[in-house]
C-alpha cells in the first residue's frame, strides 16, 4: 500500500486526466459537503432548542394554577385556582422520595432606588432552593439561605443588569436598596447565560416578601426538581401523580388542563430529542443518497480507466502481475480519489462552519457545528465508499485476459 | 526445456468451434533459438500464447523446465510467467508513462525485488542492449528499434528460462530488424532459450531451427545453419 510505484502510477493517471479527476472528485466532495452541512444544521437546531431550556434544571417540573374550564365537585367552571404556602408543604410531605428541590414562586414588580438611580424590575419571591432549580449562577456575594427565609430578613439577589443600572461601577453587595417602601440589603449578584432579560430580575426570600407586602400566604406558582436518578418513564409517572394530587386538592376535574398545569421538562425534552433524531436520520439518509451518486460516478470513471488501460494491464499480467496486485492498484486509486475529494469537501464544510457557525445565534438555530465523531464517521464512510466504487472495475481489471489485451495490435 | 505432447486447442465461435491446434508435438532444448513460422491462421500465435501461459490448452501435455503446466490458477500462472518466461511483443508494449529504466524494472517489481536492487539490475540490462544513456527517457522519446531493445531488456530482466518473441521485428524496418535479431542472437549465444514467432523468411533463417506450422499441425521441423545478423548491421 505504501509502495512508491503504485502511488507513482496513481498520480500519473490523475495528472493525465485532470478534468476527469476533478469532475468525479467534485461529486464526492460535494456529497460529503452536503452531508456535513446537513448534520451541522440539525446540530444547530438542536443547540437552538436546548439553548432555550438550559438555564433551568432539566429535571424540573413547574406547576401553575389557572382558571378551571370544567364544572367539577359542585364548583362552576371559570373558578380561579390560588396556590398557598400549604400547597408547597403538602407536596413536600406527599413526595419525600421523589422531590429533590422544591420552591414556591411569587411574582411581583417593584420599583428600586439606590442613591439617585431608580428603576422598575420584576421581582420573584422564592425559597432558597430555587437557586438549584433555576441553576442561578451567583458571581458576586451569595444567594439567600434558609436562615434569611426563616428570619424573614430583608435581603435580595439582583441580576447583573439590575446591578449595572443601579450601582454603575459600585460593588452592590452589602448595600441597601429601596424596594417600594422597604430597604433591602443586596447579598449577591447573579448572571444568566440564557438571556439578558433574566438578568433584569430580582430574587428575594418568599417568607420576607409575603410578610412585607400584604401579609399573605398566596403564591403564584410552584417549581420543583425530581430525583435525578429518574428516567423519562419514572419522571412522567411522577408528574402524573403530582398532577392528580394537586387537582384533587384544589377540586379540579382530572380532565381539566386549564385549571392546573403541570409542566414537565423531561416531556418537552423527549419530544425535542425525538424530533431532532428524526431530523438527523433524514439528513443522514439524504446525504447518503447524494453520496451514492458520487460513488457511482467514481465507479463509472474507474470502468473507463480500466478499459483505457486494458493493454497495460495485459502487459503487466504477462510480466507476472498477480490478479490481487491489479485489484489493489485499482482499489487504491479509487479509494484515493474518493478519500481526497471527500476530505476537501469535509474541510471546506468545516471551514465554513467554523467561520459563520459561531455568529449564528437565533432562538431556533445556534452555533451549527460538527463533532469529531461525525468527522471520523465521514472518513470511514469515504474509505468504504472508495473501495466499493473501485470493486467492480477492479474485478473487471483482474479478469482482463492478457491474450485478449495483447492481441489488440 | 520445453516439452509439448499432443496439444489441442479449439475456440468456440458461437455455435461452431474452431480447431486451431490439432495435436502439436514439440521439444526444445536449453540454449536453442527456434523460429516458429506459418501463415496467418496457422496457429502459431495460439501456440505461443499457450507456451506463454497466456492461454490454456484443451488437451495435451506441456512441461516447462520439468514443471507440468496444467490447470493453473491466475495467481499461479502469474508466478510462473514471472519466473520462467520473458515476453517480447511486436508492438513493444512498453508502459508509456514509465521511463525505459522503470519499464525494465517492472518484472523485478513483480518478483518483489527491492527498489534499489531493481534499479541497479535494470540499468545493467539496459547497458547490455546499449541504451544506458536513454534510461530516463519515456518510450515516446525512443525510436522503434530502441523501444524493442528496451522490451528485450525488460524480458531478460527477470532472468527467465525462456524468451518468447512474437513477431519481434514485425513493426521495424529491415536495418532495425537486423539490429534486433543481432541482439537476440547474442543473448542466445550466452545460452538463453529463445522462441521467435515470425512470418519473415530472412528473420527465421537467423535462428538455429525452423518449425513450420500449417493448419494447426507441424509440417516441417528442421535445424538450419544460422545466418548471423551482424553482417547486415
Amino acid at each position: 500500500m505504501f509502495d512508491r510505484d503504485i502511488w507513482q502510477e496513481i498520480f500519473h493517471t490523475l495528472k493525465n486526466n485532470k478534468l476527469r479527476t476533478f469532475l468525479t472528485g467534485f461529486s464526492v466532495g460535494w456529497a460529503i459537503f452536503i452531508l456535513v452541512m446537513l448534520l451541522a444544521s440539525v446540530n444547530g437546531m438542536q443547540n437552538g432548542f436546548t439553548g432555550q431550556f438550559n438555564d433551568d434544571a432539566t429535571n424540573s417540573i413547574f406547576i401553575r394554577p389557572g382558571t378551571t374550564s370544567k364544572a367539577y365537585a359542585g364548583f362552576e367552571a371559570g373558578r380561579r385556582i390560588q396556590f398557598k404556602n400549604g400547597d408547597v408543604e403538602y407536596i413536600r410531605k406527599s413526595f419525600p422520595e421523589d422531590v429533590e428541590y422544591l420552591s414556591a414562586r411569587y411574582y411581583s414588580r417593584t420599583s428600586a432606588r439606590y442613591k439617585s438611580e431608580t428603576g422598575s424590575y420584576p421581582i420573584q419571591a422564592v425559597h432558597p432552593e430555587f437557586q438549584m432549580i433555576e441553576k442561578t449562577i451567583v458571581i458576586n456575594g451569595r444567594y439567600f439561605n434558609d436562615a434569611d427565609h426563616t428570619n424573614k430578613s430583608k435581603v435580595a439577589v439582583i441580576g447583573r443588569k439590575v446591578a449595572e443600572d443601579l450601582f454603575k461601577k459600585e460593588d452592590p453587595v452589602g448595600k441597601f436598596v429601596q424596594f417600594n417602601e422597604s430597604l433591602f440589603r443586596i447579598v449577591g449578584v447573579f448572571i444568566d447565560e440564557g438571556d439578558d432579560n433574566a438578568e433584569r430580575r430580582i430574587y428575594a426570600p418568599i417568607g420576607t416578601f409575603q410578610r412585607v407586602y400584604g401579609n399573605t400566604n398566596n403564591i403564584s406558582a410552584i417549581a420543583l426538581t425530581y430525583n435525578t436518578s429518574y428516567d423519562l418513564t419514572k419522571a412522567l409517572e411522577f408528574s402524573g401523580r403530582l398532577e392528580d394530587i394537586m387537582k384533587r386538592r384544589h377540586k379540579v376535574s382530572p380532565e381539566d388542563q386549564a385549571g392546573i398545569n403541570v409542566w414537565n421538562y423531561a416531556e418537552a425534552f423527549s419530544d425535542i430529542s425525538s424530533f431532532s433524531t428524526v431530523l438527523s436520520t433524514i439528513s443522514i439518509g439524504v446525504g447518503f443518497l447524494i453520496l451514492i451518486a458520487g460513488i457511482v460516478g467514481i465507479g463509472n470513471i474507474m470502468v473507463f480507466t480500466i478499459k483505457e488501460r486494458t493493454k497495460e494491464i495485459g502487459v503487466r499480467k504477462a510480466l507476472g502481475a498477480k490478479p490481487q496486485q491489479i485489484i489493489n492498484l485499482v482499489l487504491l486509486e479509487s479509494t484515493f480519489i474518493t478519500a481526497l475529494s471527500g476530505f476537501i469537501g469535509l474541510i471546506f464544510a468545516w471551514v465554513i462552519l467554523s467561520l459563520i457557525g459561531p455568529t449564528i445565534e437565533t432562538p431556533a438555530f445556534s452555533n451549527p457545528s460538527v463533532s469529531l465523531s461525525t468527522v471520523v464517521t465521514a472518513t470511514i464512510i469515504l474509505i468504504v465508499a472508495g473501495v466499493l466504487a473501485g470493486l467492480i472495475p477492479a474485478i473487471k481489471a483482474a479478469n482482463v485476459k492478457p491474450i485478449v489485451a495483447l492481441s489488440d495490435k | 526445456m520445453i516439452e509439448i505432447k499432443d496439444l489441442h486447442k479449439s475456440y468456440k465461435m458461437g455455435s461452431n468451434s474452431l480447431h486451431v491446434l490439432k495435436g502439436i508435438n514439440f521439444t526444445a532444448e536449453e540454449g536453442e533459438l527456434v523460429a516458429i513460422m506459418g501463415s496467418s491462421g496457422s496457429g502459431k500465435s495460439t501456440l505461443l500464447n499457450i507456451l506463454g501461459m497466456l492461454d490454456g490448452a484443451n488437451s495435451g501435455e506441456y512441461n516447462l523446465d520439468g514443471v507440468p503446466i496444467k490447470d493453473l490458477t491466475e495467481t499461479k500462472a502469474a508466478q510462473y510467467r514471472n519466473k520462467f518466461l520473458g515476453f517480447i511483443f511486436q508492438s513493444f508494449n512498453l508502459i508509456n508513462y514509465k521511463s525505459a529504466l522503470e519499464n525494465v524494472a517492472l518484472p523485478l517489481y513483480y518478483q518483489k525485488v527491492g527498489r534499489k536492487e531493481r534499479q541497479v539490475k535494470a540499468m545493467s540490462y539496459l547497458e547490455r542492449v546499449g541504451l544506458k544513456e536513454w534510461a530516463e527517457h519515456l518510450p515516446s522519446e525512443l525510436s522503434g528499434g530502441q523501444k524493442q531493445r528496451v522490451a528485450i531488456a525488460r524480458a531478460m530482466a527477470a532472468e527467465p528460462k525462456v524468451l518468447l518473441a512474437d513477431e519481434p521485428t514485425g513493426a521495424l524496418d529491415s536495418t532495425t530488424s537486423y539490429e534486433v535479431m543481432d541482439l537476440i542472437q547474442k543473448i542466445n549465444d550466452e545460452g538463453n532459450t529463445i522462441l521467435v514467432v515470425t512470418h519473415e523468411e530472412d528473420i527465421a533463417h537467423m535462428c538455429k531451427r525452423i518449425v513450420h506450422l500449417k493448419d494447426g499441425v507441424i509440417v516441417e521441423d528442421k535445424k538450419i545453419d544460422q545466418v548471423r545478423a551482424e553482417q547486415y548491421v
